[in-house]
């Protein structure tokens, strides 16, 4: 069990804490559309872990200091507490060109292999299903250093052995759901660690390939969790479980 | 010569299959007035684009004036859910989705504002996108490079704070594609929040990227971005995004656009 075993977190503070120590040593990171989970990591990560990150984000302005949580993407404040602008187009020029260090995507399908589907579920020619459409992904998730996976429902149509389509594929480092970490090795995912609040048995049932046992995460600490608290007195983090 | 329209006048200049770049990005600066006239003007097999949508090409569906949609996104964010009637009109197959990455719209509209016919582009990996376009050898080396087609908008429809009468323009706030937009299409459409003289324009004359030469309409609509955002003026309205979700036929639809702007 982990040292903090005794402190209770929500499955919310248990990404967001996890997707913030990832990016202790990064130079840069990039939030996309719909992306609550990642400001707050990104967010977090500024505050207890990199104040030299640099933050990026959908509407171009770097490094905001918001005082509350926005709703959306595009948030009035965001707009308002930045250092400086930047096209949308410029910030996938810099991933195309290398420069961007990490990236924080989703999407409806996942993996073995790390490849995500935020386009449709075919049936023969046809669309069954269709989705999204993914955004940036495709090239993020292509040109970017290091991809950060989140999504917020562990379940076995969402941890697949393999995608219906692919949107997007290449430089996913880690996975972060509200169960466990995977990191990405040899060019499959592996189980890095498990939520405390969860076990082997919970993320092996709810993933539709096979994995090995690890260790539990350390779970969010006393510093993480009064930070996080403290700046998200509405409960923001939680509107998506 | 004054390029002041009414509503009704600048979308009649849309005619029934032409391309449309439509501005601003998700709930921000959509030029959701002139949607919704789009939309009472019955207009059919629109082609439209954008790198990430959600009311305006959800109604676009919903009203059945699109034949294709080229963006990389469409869907309302986490409060509101998915774009019912985008989803719908694509597994119904009445609406075309080409499907793209926003970094290849982008790249399609910057090969049309440089006059060339295709962009070359980064790799994008194992994507099924690549199945859409093809690529070429790099005559100053020898990799294969992926390439995307260059997409002229007969329009570009963009919502801003301030214009002259003119066209020339103000954005306040992010930009996103509407610039790429503006040079890309062969012909403006503005709607603003207000009209102002050119004197005003002067005054911040480095903000007024839209240059008047290419407008063909400029129409006032104070609120014209609601129930999207309009920087700094106004945040988009929760109530309003719910209240057009709401909505679950073409009878309410009607009666939803009959009651707005």
């Amino acid at each position: 069990m982990s040292q903090n075993s005794n402190l209770e977190f929500t499955p919310a503070e248990y990404m967001i804490a996890s997707m913030a120590r990832i990016l202790k040593d990064a130079e840069n990171a990039f939030m996309g559309v719909a992306s609550n989970l990642p400001f707050f990591a990104i967010w977090l990560a500024k505050q207890l872990y990199n104040p030299e990150l640099t933050w990026l984000n959908i509407p171009g302005k770097i490094n905001p200091l918001p005082t509350k949580p926005p709703k959306s993407t595009v948030d009035f404040q965001l707009l308002k507490s930045s250092s400086a602008s930047i096209t949308l187009a410029n910030i996938f020029d810099m991933s195309a060109r290398g420069e961007l260090d990490v990236a924080f995507l989703s999407g409806v399908q996942i993996d073995k292999f790390g490849n995500f589907n935020l386009s449709h579920i075919p049936d023969g020619d046809k669309i069954k299903i269709q989705f999204t459409g993914g955004a940036g992904s495709a090239l993020i998730c292509a040109t970017t250093k290091r991809v950060i996976f989140w999504r917020t429902k562990h379940d076995k149509r969402a941890f697949v052995d393999k995608c219906a389509v692919n949107t997007a594929t290449g430089n996913v480092y880690k996975v972060v759901s509200p169960l466990c970490v995977f990191s990405k090795k040899d060019g499959v995912l592996n189980l890095e660690s498990i939520n405390p609040d969860s076990s082997f048995e919970e993320v092996s049932n709810n993933t539709g390939f096979p994995i090995s046992n690890a260790p539990f995460t350390e779970g969010p600490t006393e510093d993480e969790l009064k930070l996080i608290r403290d700046f998200d007195k509405e409960g923001i983090r939680d509107i998506e479980f | 010569m004054n390029k002041i329209k009414s509503l009704q006048e600048s979308a009649a200049l849309v005619k029934d299959g032409q391309r449309l770049a439509i501005g601003g990005l998700l709930l921000q600066r959509t030029p959701s007035a002139f949607i919704r006239e789009l939309a009472r003007q019955g207009k059919k097999n629109l082609k439209v684009m954008k790198t990430a949508a959600n009311y305006d090409f959800d109604l676009l569906c919903f009203a059945d004036c699109v034949e294709e949609i080229t963006a990389g996104f469409v869907s309302f964010e986490a409060e509101f859910g998915l774009a019912p009637n985008f989803r719908r009109s694509v597994e119904n197959e009445k609406v075309h989705f080409n499907e793209n990455s926003c970094y290849t719209v982008i790249s399609s509209l910057r090969a049309a504002a440089f006059g060339v016919p295709f962009m070359p582009i980064a790799d994008l990996k194992e994507s099924y996108l690549v199945s859409k376009f093809e690529t070429v050898s790099n005559p100053y080396g020898n990799e294969q490079t992926l390439t995307v087609p260059a997409i002229y908008p007969d329009w570009a429809v963009i919502h801003v704070q301030k214009s002259d009468e003119q066209g020339n323009a103000i954005i306040y706030g992010p930009v996103f594609e509407d610039l790429i937009m503006a040079q890309a299409a062969k012909k403006i459409i503005l709607t603003t929040e207000k009209i102002v003289s050119e004197q005003e324009i002067q005054k911040d004359i480095d903000l007024a990227i839209i240059p008047g030469f290419k407008v063909a309409a400029v129409v006032e609509i104070p609120q014209g971005a609601k129930p999207a955002s309009c920087y700094p003026f106004y945040d988009y309205s929760a109530e309003q995004v719910k209240e057009y979700l709401s909505i679950k036929n073409k009878t309410e639809l009607n009666n939803y656009l009959q009651q707005q702007t």
